[in-house]
Order: structure tokens, then C-alpha cells, then sequence
């Protein structure tokens, strides 16, 4: 079906934005997600509000605690950005995002507010226990990952709010990164089922680990009692295997086109042994 | 032993160069210009009406809010359509537009034109229709059963939803088995493979002085003036075609675009106005046709040492609603069911039924990749239970020159299928290759390694079952200014045919390539060349533009000789000299315009028609195709144990299509099959529940990308020359696609040491392959 169209307004500040918004206007950056949507009729806006450009949502700011990321950067330019560089976690998720171009066009802020079960870059953020930044009529507050995303394709923004920007801590220490994404061919995908790590390594065995799963449960997944049961173990699948059910119980997937409840389930919990392969053949 | 061509030997200019395509640069600068891209004064857009049953009595029709809308210029019914309410393409039960019973979810009921392609798409939902739902039948088998809805057009079928069954009986099976000290049996089935091509179905019908003009993306445009010239009543004199430039066909295009050509030009015809129909992907998807589902058994006997006995084949296609071209499909799947080897009893039953879905058709391969699957599977059954090398126990059986074929057809010529396995085994490093994964897969605890080889053949153009279509014309014609121009009625879909029959009239007549120009498709204008199919356009065409050309060349000569006034002359460049005295010489220019002056005829015709071959009904025997193709695929993939994710890591093609014209192009082909049969072995699923198509989008269609290509990806040929064809040339279009999947699904079968009986290969099957179920 073809677009009918729709009004649209490019603000020049932040504040008019905000207006529109206010007003009922929906935010599009880069429209990856957006427009698909309009084009499906799911969404029917009234006024789009282009914030894509607006600089106060193109900022990339390093400071002593972290990185600001303005909600506006697109992957591809946090992908090359240096500031990325002390993420890995970030860099090797967004790798996986759609293809070339949807990476040109889409924003994190956008795959942010989608809140899609599948969202690939919630993973790296949920690890990183990144904040995100709104504002709104009534001014700027900060939420947890874990607050902001309250369901499948839900989210704690209320009406004429907006994300901002997105801040991510620095990790203590220098944990190993791992993601991997499942899915039914090697790019352009909507993940089956991901899991991503960041694990503190001592001595040949795990100090400290994050875990976070996509496309098992209504939102991202950060299955804590397995993260604490990892503790002190050695880097060896052999010793994770009794893990693998208690990953898989942990998750809550559903069937549908792309793959079946159980395959989530069980595929889930294995990828916590193409993580321990992955520490036990290095860095 | 096949006799393989050394490129010396053939002594060609122009012909074996891989020249780049002629229409790449205006493709790569989006300067084509295709079927959307046009646009008519006055142009409205037109939008089909469509059953939302997969079978039913329309009780009422109710388009008054349609004609309603103030946008809508034309509304069209079946009782509107000037001439026969008829889409023709083998059979005639396939209407137009369904006036009582519709048969499948998608079937056009009404048309409409409207100002802009939104007011169309508005307008159709505006139709109110109200159906008597009648019993319905998906699966092929529950169609042929005693008491089953009937859905085949009676006029169209055997007998019930039997469209139609067809034989092959050679030898006696039954000895063939007593015989044999191992037989395999199995079931295989396979889905819908959707075409996938760039550019989606369009046309646009323009009314003329003396009739109508239809323009659009298609690959057989004398099928699509024919069906334009029944809907309308008109002489096919009156109905011009002119191809636009195509993003891909792969069969999509072959009789589809009769469907929706007819549908613009009846709404054209009504309104007196140009009628643009162009399908967005989803439409495409739902409505247009694709690879035959099936389901396929063989029994296949053996000897100890691997000489085959017999085989015994059933296999049944899913047809949708119509016949369409289901009929030709099915037969070249029967042709193809015993593979390329030497088996003295086999026995083939094919069939092809009618359900309530949408009509099938024609897909690179027509209906031989699903038996394929199969052949090639229990090939590899038989490696695998007589200990053998699966390539060994090819080599074994494969047909050489002076052999019979399972139609009983002995090849006399041009068997390069030894060859291709020896080259395949040879890049690959074969033995080296088998002792790597097996060290591999005894290292690595999360991934496994698999080796799979297929061997296939193909019968080159339409072959016994449509013989009148299997010729071509050419027109080739010298300018007053030494330029060229060459008319053919075959088509470019980007498989690059002009090219390569470019480079056959430049060889023909001894000039550079830039002189050839290949003029555009126009049915008013070009000859009819039959439809561009059957991988027949190099070798069919191609005769017909080397007749043209050589007869264009004998007059090009005697101009020569009369100006330089001596019997022999050499060619260099664009100039003729007098081997005695070098000054004296004439350009390709001045012998053009000393012919225009002269008041020459300048051009000249061309004709080809294919070899003759025969066949007995009853017995399924007879020289089914007047030559063949053959080739060796070897895969090597890696599957993830834990996920069941599966990936081409290393391909190995090899092709005998006889001799090569364009080497580049040629690799192209193979490439893209290559492609499109990892797509058809791991990834493309359409999911459909009862006759509806669930998911008609490429989010959820998965066809590969990129990356999902092998990182080692090694292609080459062998040229067993064809003496029926240009410069020894055969057909190759069709080969890569057919093999590559097989090759493929063995090699996902290797490595998890299951059995692949289902495409597509899908995380969770390998999984379940992996865990044991056989």
C-alpha cells in the first residue's frame, strides 16, 4: 500500500519539539521502524515531528562517568564514532542491526523507543545499565533501562515526552564482550533469540557477569540468578552445562513466524555454552 | 569419456569474451528506464478487485460505492470484457476475471481504473461482495481423494482435480529391484519458492489509432499479445507489445504478465485512456505465481559396487487453481525425475493437481528442482549405506556419449558430465577437502562440517512437449553509416542475453562489438521468436541472429569485393584490405554507404529452428530434448550444533553448456543459482494455512543475502561443444539453481548425519536432524 501523506514539521529547537509534541505530534528520526509501521497501518499520526537533526539530540559527550549519546546518532555513526571504542559491547551489537542502510538511517534513540522484544541494541544497553534521558513538558528525568522499557513495544515515556539521550557508564575493570544473535540467515534479520555478556574474568574463572537475552521475554532479559550462579566458575562449557536449563527456565518466549516457543527456549539457554567457548578461547 | 573443447580450437573473436553487459551502465546509473518508471498523458491507474475465498459463489457483487468514488474513471466486471473472458496460456479454464466460482484467495473479480494509484487502492476496498463459501481442498493428495471439492475446471483435468498424470515406463522395475543388493526409499517435500525479482509486475496499456499498445516487464511477449488480443477481441495485428526494461524474471514473467497485461488493457480499452497495473511486493507475493510445492517418493536399487538397477519415482505437484503452465512443468519434472545416469528400469508417475491456491507456474528449474532434491538425496542414501564416495558412486553411473537416457534417448553428442565431476573433485581438492572436516568435526565440540556433491542434468529448450514454440527469428540489418542493428523477439530479464547474442552477430560478421545494437522488443517489429525460456535464448536465438548475421556477411563480402575489385580481402577492425596491395582498402562505413547508394537491400532474416525431437505419451519415451546441460555442484557447510544455524561456507560449481559465449555473464548465472538454491535448501519458507498466504513480505520471506554467500566460491566450465548450436554453445540459465540446492541439502545432511526430507533446512530442522530424527 502506498503512503498517503502526512503532515510533517522539521523544529529548529529542542523547545518547539517539544510543542509539537505536546500537540500530539509523533517524533521521527530516522523512521526505520516508523514509517514501516504507518506503511502497515498500525500507525496512523497526525503530525510527524522530524527531530532527526536537531542538535541537542546529535550529541556524543564524554564525560568523567560516561558517554551521552544524543538519540538522534544513528548506528552507523556510533559505529565508527572513537568515543564507541570503550564499548564493545555496543559496537559489536549494533553490527548486527538490520543492514547497511537501515544502519545509515536508524537511530538509537529510535530502536530505543520501538522497545521491540527483538531490539538488538537494548541488549548492549540493558549490560551496560544504561540511563536513559527524556524530556518533556514537564521537564528532564532519567530512567534505568529496566524502568524505561516496561513491556513488548511499550515504554515509560508519557504523552509530548521525548528521549534525549542515552548515557552509559563506563565499566569498571575490562570485562570480554560477547554477543551472538540467532536467526534464520547472517544479516538483515530480526533476531530469534540473542544473548549478550559482559564478563569480568580472574584468574581463568569468572569474577562477574552481566547476561542479557533478546527475543525470549517481553522485553530484554537480564536472567540475574544466572549471573550470580556463573560466579567462580572456570571458562568451560563443561562446567556451565547445569546452567543451561535454569537460562532456558528463566525466559518467557512465544511462537511466532520466525521460530517456536520452544526452540527460543531451548536455544536460549544453550548460547550460555557458545559463551563459555567463546572466554575459554580468549580474547 | 566426453570430449571437452580446447578454447584454442575455437578460433573466435568476440565469442568467449567476457565482455561487460551492454546494458550495464544504464542499469548501474538508474538510467533503465522500467515498467513504473513510464507515464502517459491522461494515465489512470488500475487495480484489481480480488477474492478474499479461497473458494466460493459470489451470491453478489456490489461495486456501486466503488463507482462511487469520485476518482474512479472505470469500473470493469467479467460481462465487461470485449472479447473472451480468458487468460490463455496451455489450457483456456483460467478466466479473466471470476464470474461465478472463485477458486483461490487473490482471484481477480473486478477491475477498476482510478485517477491515482491511492484512489485505486481505496476504491477496491470499497467493493462489497458477499460469498457463499463452498468446501474447499489445499493439500494434493486430499484433492485426488473419492469425494474431494471439485476445484479443477472440468475441461481442464484428467478426471476430478486431476490436471493431469504422465508416465515414463522403460525396462521392467520390478526385475530392476529383484536385481539390486540395496534399495533406499523415501519421501521428500518442498514448498513454495517465490521469485523474488527486483522489480515487482507491471505493465501499462495505452490505446492507439489502431488498437493497443502494452508495455511492461515480461519475458515472453508474444504470449502476453496473445492474451491481450483474446480479452480484447482484436487481430493479433492490433496489439503492439513492447518490452520495458526488466528487473528479473526467473519465470515469474513468463506467463503472469498475460494476466496482468489483459487486466490493463481491458480497463484501457473501457476508459479510452492509458492504464498503468503495477503490483507493490505484497500483492506480488499473494497474487502471482511460484514454484510448485510437492511431494516426491523414490525407491532406488543398487548394486554392491554402486552400478544402479532401477528407479521408481511418484511425485505429485501442487497446482493452485488452474493449469496455467503446470502441464509443461510437470513433464519437465518427469523428464528429469532419473537424474543424469545410466538406469535401465525406471518408472515415473508425475501428477499435477488442482487445490483451492494460487496458481503455480514456471521457476528457473520448471519443476525439475524438486525431484532433484530427491534424486539427489537418495543418491547419497546409496553412498552412504554401500560405504561408498558419493562422488565415485556418480562417476559410477553417469551418462556418457552413446548412452540411453531414462527416456530411452541416446546422446550423441556433447555429454560433458564426466568432465564437470572430474573439475568439480579436482577444485575442490575433494579427498584433502573430506579429511579436513572429518578432522574438523572430531576437534569441535559446537560445530559440525558436511560435504555435499549433486550432479544434474538438463534438457535444453522447450523439448518434446512444445515444439512449435522452439524457434526464433532475427533481423539484422546494416545502416547507411556502418552501424548495426539486430532485432530478435527474445527478451532481456537481466540474465544478459543481448549480450551474448550481440557478441554472436559481431562474431558472425567479423566486427568489433560496439557496432551491434540491439534494437528494443517490440512485438510490431521484432520476430516472433517463441517465449524466453527453457535456457534456449543463446542456443535458439542465437542460430537464428548467426543465420541473419552470416547472410548479412555474404552481402557485406560481394559489396567488398566489387569496391576493392578482388575476390579475397582481410578483415582488420572496421576496415578491408586487399591482401595483395594493403593501401587498397574500405572501411565498414564506405561499404555501408557505397551499399545505400547502390540501392542494396542492407538487411537480413534470420531462422532457427530447434533440433526435432519425439515422444510417446504412453510410454514416456522418445528424444525428449533435442540436447542437454550438465553439471557438478560441491557444498561444504557448517552447522551450529547449538542453534541449528546452517552456512554455505565453500561451493564448487562446474557446467558443461557447451561452449561459452560470455564467461562473465556465465559466472554471473551461476552465481545468482547458486544463490537462489541456498535460499531454496536453508531459508525461504512461505507459510501458508488454508490457501492463504500468511506473511507476504521479505521480513518474513528470507531470501540470502550477501553474507549468506559462501566465503570460497569456485566456478568453472567445461565445454563440450554442441554442433547444433551457435559456436558449440548450449543452454545454461536454469543449471546453477537446479543443482545447487541438492548440493546443499546433501551437505547439510553429512554434517548432522541426519536425512534432510524437507526444505527448507530451516535452525529448528537441522536441530531436529541433529538430535536423531530421521
Amino acid at each position: 500500500m502506498r503512503l498517503r501523506p502526512i503532515p510533517a514539521v522539521k523544529p529548529r529547537s529542542l523547545e518547539e519539539a517539544l510543542r509539537y509534541l505536546e500537540e500530539g505530534g509523533r517524533p521521527l528520526a530516522g523512521g526505520t521502524d516508523l514509517l514501516v509501521a504507518i506503511r502497515k497501518g498500525q500507525e496512523k499520526p497526525e503530525l510527524l515531528v522530524y527531530v532527526g537533526e536537531l542538535p541537542e539530540l546529535r550529541i556524543l559527550r564524554e564525560g568523567p562517568e560516561g558517554l551521552e549519546i544524543g538519540a538522534a546518532l544513528t548506528h552507523a555513526e556510533l559505529l565508527v564514532h572513537p568515543a564507541t571504542e570503550r564499548f564493545p559491547i555496543l559496537r559489536a551489537v549494533l553490527r548486527t542491526i538490520g543492514s547497511p542502510a537501515i544502519r545509515a538511517m536508524g537511530t538509537l534513540g529510535g530502536n530505543l523507543v520501538t522497545a521491540s522484544p527483538a531490539g538488538d541494541s537494548l541488549v548492549a544497553l540493558s549490560l551496560l545499565e544504561a540511563r536513559v534521558r527524556l524530556v518533556g513538558p514537564r521537564g528532564e528525568r532519567e530512567l534505568p533501562i529496566p524502568e524505561f522499557l516496561v513491556g513488548p513495544r511499550k515504554t515509560a515515556l508519557e504523552r509530548g515526552e521525548l528521549v534525549r539521550s542515552v548515557f552509559l557508564p563506563y565499566p569498571e575493570g575490562h570485562p570480554r564482550s560477547f554477543f551472538r544473535k540467532v536467526g534464520r540467515r547472517r544479516a538483515l534479520i530480526i533476531a530469534v533469540a540473542s544473548l549478550g555478556a559482559l564478563v569480568w574474568v580472574r584468574d581463568g574463572r569468572v569474577e562477574r557477569a552481566r547476561l542479557a537475552l533478546g527475543s525470549v521475554a517481553p522485553t530484554v532479559l537480564r536472567p540475574r540468578d544466572v549471573e550470580e550462579a556463573l560466579v567462580g566458575r572456570p571458562l568451560a562449557p563443561e562446567a556451565w552445562e547445569d546452567l543451561v536449563p535454569v537460562l532456558s527456565a528463566a525466559t518467557q518466549p512465544i511462537s511466532d513466524l520466525r521460530a517456536t516457543a520452544e526452540y527460543r527456549r531451548k536455544v536460549a539457554g544453550r548460547l550460555l555454552l557458545a559463551l563459555a567457548e567463546a572466554l575459554q578461547a580468549g580474547p | 569419456m566426453a570430449k571437452v573443447l580446447v578454447r584454442e580450437a575455437a578460433r573466435t573473436q568476440v565469442v568467449g569474451q567476457g565482455v561487460p553487459r551492454l546494458d550495464a551502465e544504464a542499469k548501474v546509473k538508474g538510467q533503465a528506464r522500467y515498467a513504473d518508471d513510464l507515464s502517459f498523458p491522461g494515465m489512470l491507474y488500475g487495480k484489481a478487485i480480488r477474492s478474499e475465498r479461497p473458494h466460493a459463489r459470489i451470491r453478489r457483487l456490489d461495486l456501486s460505492r466503488v463507482l462511487a468514488h469520485p476518482k474512479v474513471a472505470c469500473v470493469v466486471t467479467a460481462k465487461d470484457i470485449p472479447g473472451r473472458n480468458c487468460v490463455p496460456i496451455i489450457y483456456e479454464d483460467m478466466p479473466l476475471l471470476a464470474e461465478e466460482i472463485v477458486r483461490y484467495v487473490g482471484e481477480p473479480i473486478a477491475l477498476l481504473a482510478a485517477e491515482t494509484r491511492e484512489d485505486a487502492e481505496e476504491a477496491a476496498r470499497l467493493a462489497s461482495i458477499e460469498y457463499e463459501d463452498l468446501p474447499a481442498v489445499f493439500d494434493p493428495l486430499e484433492a485426488l481423494r473419492p469425494g474431494a471439492p471439485q476445484v479443477a475446471v472440468p475441461t481442464a483435468a484428467e478426471r476430478g482435480n486431476l490436471f493431469n498424470h504422465m508416465v515414463i515406463r522403460k525396462g521392467d522395475v520390478a526385475r530392476g529391484f529383484a536385481e539390486a543388493d540395496v534399495i533406499v526409499e523415501g519421501e521428500y517435500r518442498v514448498g513454495y519458492q517465490e521469485h523474488a525479482y527486483l522489480e515487482t509486475q507491471g505493465v501499462i496499456a495505452v490505446p492507439e489509432e489502431n488498437g493497443i499498445a502494452v508495455y511492461g516487464t515480461l519475458q515472453c511477449p508474444f504470449y502476453v499479445q496473445r492474451a491481450v488480443a483474446a480479452v480484447l477481441g482484436l487481430p493479433l495485428s492490433r496489439v503492439r507489445v513492447v518490452q520495458t526494461a526488466t528487473g528479473g524474471g526467473f519465470g515469474g514473467k513468463e506467463d503472469v504478465p498475460s494476466q496482468v497485461a489483459a487486466m490493463a488493457a481491458v480497463l484501457a480499452w473501457r476508459s479510452g485512456r492509458p492504464v498503468k497495473v503495477v503490483y507493490d511486493r505484497e500483492e506480488d507475493i499473494l497474487t502471482t505465481s511460484k514454484r510448485h510445492p510437492a511431494i516426491v517418493r523414490y525407491k532406488t536399487g543398487a548394486k554392491r559396487d554402486g552400478t544402479l538397477t532401477a528407479v521408481e519415482v511418484e511425485f505429485y505437484y501442487n497446482a493452485g487453481a488452474y493449469q496455467t503452465l503446470s502441464s509443461a512443468v510437470l513433464w519437465r519434472g518427469l523428464v528429469h525425475a532419473a537424474g543424469p545416469y545410466r538406469i535401465p528400469h525406471v518408472k515415473v508417475d508425475g501428477y499435477s493437481v488442482a487445490t483451492n491456491t494460487v496458481p503455480c507456474g514456471a521457476f528457473r528449474g520448471f519443476g525439475s528442482p524438486q525431484v532433484i532434491f530427491a534424486h539427489e538425496a537418495q543418491m547419497d542414501e546409496l553412498a552412504r549405506r554401500l560405504g561408498m564416495d558419493p562422488l565415485e558412486l556418480r562417476q559410477k553411473n553417469a551418462l556418457r556419449e552413446g548412452d540411453e537416457t531414462a527416456t530411452a534417448q541416446v546422446l550423441t553428442e556433447s555429454v560433458g558430465l564426466l568432465s564437470c565431476i572430474e573439475r568439480a573433485k579436482e577444485l575442490s581438492r575433494w579427498e584433502e577437502r573430506k579429511q579436513k572436516v572429518a578432522e574438523f568435526n572430531a576437534r569441535e565440540r559446537f560445530r559440525k562440517r558436511g560435504l555435499g556433491v549433486s550432479t544434474v542434468m538438463y534438457g535444453v529448450g522447450m523439448g518434446a512437449k512444445a515444439p512449435l514454440l522452439d524457434k526464433a527469428g532475427a533481423y539484422v540489418k546494416l545502416e547507411a553509416d556502418g552501424s548495426i542493428t539486430v532485432a530478435v523477439g527474445n527478451t532481456e530479464m537481466g540474465q544478459g542475453a543481448m549480450t551474448v547474442l550481440a557478441q554472436i552477430a559481431a562474431e558472425a560478421l567479423e566486427v568489433p562489438l560496439s557496432v551491434i545494437q540491439m534494437a528494443p522488443v517490440d512485438t510490431s517489429r521484432v520476430p516472433d521468436s517463441g517465449p524466453t525460456v527453457a535456457s534456449r535464448t543463446t542456443t535458439v536465438q542465437g542460430l537464428a541472429v548467426l543465420d541473419a548475421a552470416r547472410k548479412l556477411k555474404a552481402k557485406i563480402n560481394r559489396a567488398v569485393q566489387e569496391i576493392l575489385g578482388c575476390p579475397a580481402f582481410v578483415v582488420e577492425g572496421r576496415s578491408f584490405c586487399d591482401p595483395k596491395d594493403p593501401r587498397r582498402r574500405v572501411t565498414l562505413e564506405e561499404v555501408a554507404r557505397w551499399m545505400w547508394v547502390h540501392n542494396w537491400d542492407m538487411g537480413a532474416t534470420g531462422w532457427a529452428e530447434a533440433a526435432p525431437v519425439d515422444w510417446d505419451p504412453k510410454t514416456g519415451l522418445g528424444n525428449a530434448y533435442f540436447v542437454y546441460a550438465f553439471a557438478c555442484h560441491i557444498a561444504e557447510v557448517e552447522v551450529d550444533i547449538l542453534t541449528g544455524e546452517a552456512h554455505v561456507r565453500g561451493f564448487w560449481a562446474v557446467h558443461d553448456s557447451g561452449r561459452i559465449v560470455n564467461p562473465k555473464t556465465a559466472w554471473g548465472q551461476v552465481a545468482g543459482g547458486i544463490a537462489q538454491g541456498i535460499g531454496y535448501a536453508l531459508l525461504e519458507e512461505l507459510q501458508a494455512k488454508e490457501g492463504r498466504i500468511l506473511y507476504p513480505t521479505f521480513t518474513a520471506y528470507h531470501i540470502p543475502t550477501t553474507l549468506d554467500m559462501p566465503e570460497e566460491l569456485v566456478i568453472d566450465f567445461v565445454e563440450a561443444p554442441y554442433s547444433g548450436g551457435p559456436y558449440g554453445a548450449k543452454g545454461l540459465g536454469e543449471v546453477p539453481l537446479m543443482a545447487s540446492h541438492a548440493a546443499v541439502a546433501n551437505a547439510i545432511s553429512a554434517a548432522t548425519g541426519g536425512r534432510l526430507r524437507e526444505y527448507p533446512a530451516l535452525p529448528e530442522r537441522v536441530l531436529a536432524l541433529l538430535e536423531g530424527e530421521k
